[in-house]
C-alpha cells in the first residue's frame, strides 16, 4: 500500500487537486445570489436623486392613495426573500416589513438561529437595512444600494 | 486485490478529501 502511494503521489495529488476544484466550482456557484453593493460609489447622484424626489408632489395626491404597505406579501418585498421564508418567516411571527426594520442584533441572532439552512441570510442579504429603505419609501436610496425594485 | 484496484481506490479517496477540504473551505459558510 505505501509502495502504491510513493510510486503514484503525483496521481493522488492531482484526485486531491480536481477534487478542490469540483468542491470550489459547486459551492461558490451556489452563493451566487449575494446582494452586491458598490461601497466606492460616489453618494452625489444618489443625493441628486433624493432631491428630486423630495421636490415632486407626492404620489398620494397625484392621484388614488397607493395600497397599504403592510399587506400579507410584504415580506416579499425583500430581496432574498421567497415563498419559503415568507412561510417560516409567518410562523416565527413575522409578518411585517416594519417589524424586520426594527430588528437588533438580539432578534436578528433569535430569528436567525430559527431559519435553518436560510440561516445567515438575514446579514448577507442585509434585511434590517432593506426594509428601513422600504418602510420609509426611499425608493432611490433602495435602488441605489440594492437594485431595481 | 489486483494493483489497479488500489489504485482507483487510493484516487477516489484522494478526490473525496478535495471535495470534503472545498466542503469545509467554501460550502460551510455559505
Amino acid at each position: 500500500m505505501m509502495q502504491l502511494i510513493e510510486a503514484n503521489w503525483p496521481l493522488l495529488v492531482l484526485a486531491l487537486a480536481i477534487g478542490l476544484l469540483v468542491a470550489w466550482w459547486v459551492f461558490s456557484a451556489s452563493r451566487r445570489t449575494q446582494v452586491l453593493r458598490d461601497e466606492t460609489a460616489d453618494s452625489g447622484e444618489a443625493a441628486r436623486r433624493n432631491h428630486a424626489l423630495i421636490d415632486a408632489p407626492p404620489v398620494a395626491a397625484q392621484g388614488e392613495a397607493p395600497p397599504p404597505a403592510s399587506d400579507a406579501s410584504d415580506l416579499a418585498r425583500i430581496k432574498g426573500v421567497g415563498p419559503k421564508l415568507i412561510a417560516q418567516l409567518h410562523e416565527l411571527g413575522v409578518t411585517r416589513i416594519a417589524q424586520v426594520a426594527q430588528w437588533d442584533a438580539a432578534e436578528i441572532a433569535r430569528i436567525d438561529a430559527q431559519l435553518g439552512r436560510f440561516a445567515g441570510r438575514i446579514e448577507r442579504d442585509d434585511w434590517v437595512g432593506q426594509a428601513r429603505l422600504l418602510e420609509t419609501g426611499d425608493t432611490a436610496g433602495f435602488e441605489d444600494q440594492f437594485g431595481k425594485l | 486485490m489486483p494493483i489497479w484496484l488500489e489504485l482507483l481506490v487510493l484516487l477516489l479517496v484522494a478526490y473525496a478529501a478535495g471535495i470534503g477540504i472545498g466542503w469545509a473551505i467554501w460550502g460551510r459558510a455559505g
